[in-house]
């Protein structure tokens, strides 16, 4: 498949040099504002055609799909450029700046159905597969609590780019790798009913570096949430995830899952078991940022070929969105329960 | 024919903080190595066991380490393997203020790229040489901590080679294969988590026996198609492997890990963490009992 990327950031180059990399599929096209990042890729990638305005892109090339990896504040007019086109499209995580604008995305895409595809990759990371499977086995009985943290040590002064620029990220933190954590809370329990929350920023003035949330499922599972991106000794991204059930725990790194059973079911055996990220390695056909990436894009590619919906995509985002909102809104009201609109 | 690269390298993961099976050990050693000294006494210690080989990223850790490396009889003892760059340091940075902002931050250093980036400024694009002169620089900064230091091979981080591979950005590893050994007299190398790619594609660039660091163990981890796939390269193609997470992360024994490493051809040399003497020494001995001199 011939596939166009639409900013050449940091996760611009990675998805363009996976599909690149993949047999049967070609990075054609890259559209890219920026003169000097445009011009040095010119230079670099001749057997690339480079693009300073992504609509000429999308009339001019024979796109099969198109990876939106620009800053958020872009991603839903260029996704929705994409489907008046009809071209499936994978756009990266967070998916708008707030749950009114990824709405639009969602009226769009009711009125021209078009395949698509939201970048929370870390239902590709393998510990986290596992977990999932072992959640959704029921293995733990009722879910009686849950708690997630994720940290990072990565900004201790006021940050510089659009990461850090509320107009142009719908916020700090939250929007950033903590909104991954929301993406999995749904995919691992379902629709959260509501929530409340406190945000705080140190470093950044106008969005948070810290949050900290309740989440009330609609099944009645309630959890919490504690992150920031402002805490040392977190060299890379770091989750630590705990889910206690009635018949048992689980905990969840990005190194390996743990289960401790009351009693033995019909896989488990009582005690503790542990699954490490080497023994749950799964065969990719390359790597560049981890499997989890390419994992992601195949999979994308794949449903795109078949013609099939894909599981985390726009509808799934927008119900992120909601949450990430209502997340806000009872931080503004220093923790008040906010209801997840429907 | 170019002389062997040392068999056992001393790996740096533990001194800074990394631990590809578990981020709360990477945490742990991270701490007792933040003293540099104790850095110091565990590449003393490897090289009076006959390990002195030592690779080295450009981490915020390595100057303090480089220096006192300096001061040091070490000095003319040990052979570096730089890892280039710092990769976690540019992800930050790209996350904190944009990849455009970060490079320009990186040559604020470099008078010569004033020109450059007055041009840039004038809204004027780069043009191919311009691409090759900022990558000359930016490599020339990364490695400055090491002047002075012996350099066997300098290592192509793999999040660089990867991409490259992944873009088959023919001209960079050209550019960089012919850059590196005549500005620093060391072999150009290449970390991958890819290495039947980068074997296939380095056959059609025309780049030759290439010196290759890249994750080798039984187990499959952190390597890109399948075993046998991987074990047929090595076999078929002229490269010089320096195996990296060996023990898969330390899923492995070391024992069966090392056995079956060597039961392959090609292996020059393999990269091993040490995060205490004692583990130091047995690892370096099980390592010479199963690699044949």
């Amino acid at each position: 498949m011939n596939i166009g990327v639409i900013g050449f950031g940091k996760m611009g180059m990675l998805h363009a040099g996976i599909v690149n990399g993949l047999k049967g599929h070609k990075t054609v096209s890259i559209s890219e504002n920026s003169d000097f990042i445009g011009s040095s890729l010119k230079a670099l990638m001749p057997h690339i055609k480079v693009y300073s305005d992504y609509v000429s892109m999308l009339d001019n090339e024979k796109l099969d799909a198109v990876f939106i990896t620009t800053p958020v504040h872009m991603h839903v007019d260029m996704a929705i450029e994409a489907i008046r086109r009809k071209i499936p499209f994978f756009v990266e995580k967070p998916m708008a700046l707030s749950a009114s604008d990824s709405k639009r995305l969602v009226d769009e895409l009711d009125k021209t159905p078009t395949l698509n595809m939201v970048g929370y990759m870390m239902r590709y990371i393998s510990t986290f597969k596992k977990a999932k499977k072992i959640i959704a086995s029921n293995a733990l009985g009722d879910i009686i609590t849950f708690n997630y943290s994720l940290y990072v040590s990565q900004l201790f002064k006021p940050g510089k780019g659009w990461r850090y620029d509320k107009t142009k990220s719908g916020g700090g933190l939250m929007m950033g790798p903590t909104s991954h954590v929301v993406d999995l809370m749904s995919w691992f329990f379902g629709p959260t009913h509501g929530v409340n929350a406190s945000a705080l920023g140190y470093y950044s003035k106008t969005t948070e570096d810290f949050i900290h949330a309740i989440f009330h499922m609609k099944s009645g599972v309630k959890g919490w949430l504690d992150s920031s991106w402002s805490v040392r000794g977190h060299r890379l991204v770091e989750s630590r995830f705990e889910v206690h059930g009635s018949r048992g725990m689980l905990i969840l790194t990005d190194d390996y899952v743990k289960v401790c059973m009351d009693e033995a079911t019909d896989n488990l055996k009582a005690g503790w078991t542990s699954w490490t990220k080497p023994e749950l390695h799964e065969e990719v056909e390359l790597d560049i940022g981890g499997p989890q990436y390419t994992l992601e894009d195949v999979d994308f590619l794949e449903h795109v070929k078949r013609g099939e919906k894909i599981e985390c995509d726009v509808y799934s985002a927008h119900e992120v969105q909601k949450i990430i909102t209502a997340i806000y809104e009872s931080a503004e009201e220093k923790g008040a329960f906010k209801v997840v609109n429907s | 024919m170019t002389p062997n690269l040392d068999t056992i390298i001393l790996g740096h993961n533990q001194f800074f903080g990394v631990a590809h099976l578990s981020s709360e050990k990477g945490a742990q050693r991270d701490q007792y190595f933040s003293d540099v000294k104790n850095v110091i006494r565990m590449i003393e210690f490897s090289q009076s066991l006959g390990v002195s080989g030592l690779m080295m990223s450009t981490h915020p850790r390595a100057e303090a380490i480089c220096d006192l490396i300096k001061k040091s009889k070490l000095r003319d003892e040990i052979s570096i393997y730089p890892l280039l760059p710092y990769i976690a340091k540019y992800v930050r940075q790209a996350n904190e203020k944009g990849l455009t902002n970060m490079v320009m931050d990186a040559l604020s250093g470099a008078s010569a790229m004033q020109k450059i980036g007055m041009m840039l400024k004038g809204g004027a694009g780069l043009l191919t040489k311009d691409v090759f002169k900022m990558m000359e620089i930016l490599i020339e900064l990364e490695l400055l901590l090491f002047k002075g230091l012996k350099m066997r091979a300098i290592f192509l981080h793999q999040a660089l080679t990867d991409l490259a591979l992944g873009l088959d950005l023919k001209d960079v590893f050209l550019f960089y294969h012919e850059f590196i050994p005549k500005k620093f007299g060391a072999e150009a190398a290449y970390c991958t988590f890819n290495t039947p790619m980068l074997l296939e594609k380095f056959k059609v660039y025309g780049i030759e026996n290439p010196i290759v660091m890249a994750p080798f163990n039984k187990a499959g981890f952190q390597m890109t198609r399948t075993l046998p796939e991987n074990e047929k390269c090595l076999r078929e193609n002229d490269l010089r492997l320096v195996a990296m997470s060996s023990l898969a992360g330390g899923y492995l024994k070391p024992r069966e890990a090392y056995e079956y490493l060597f039961s392959n051809p090609k292996i020059e040399s393999v990269v091993v963490g040490a995060s205490s003497e004692a583990h130091a020494k047995e690892t370096f001995e099980t390592i010479r009992s199963f690699k044949k001199a």
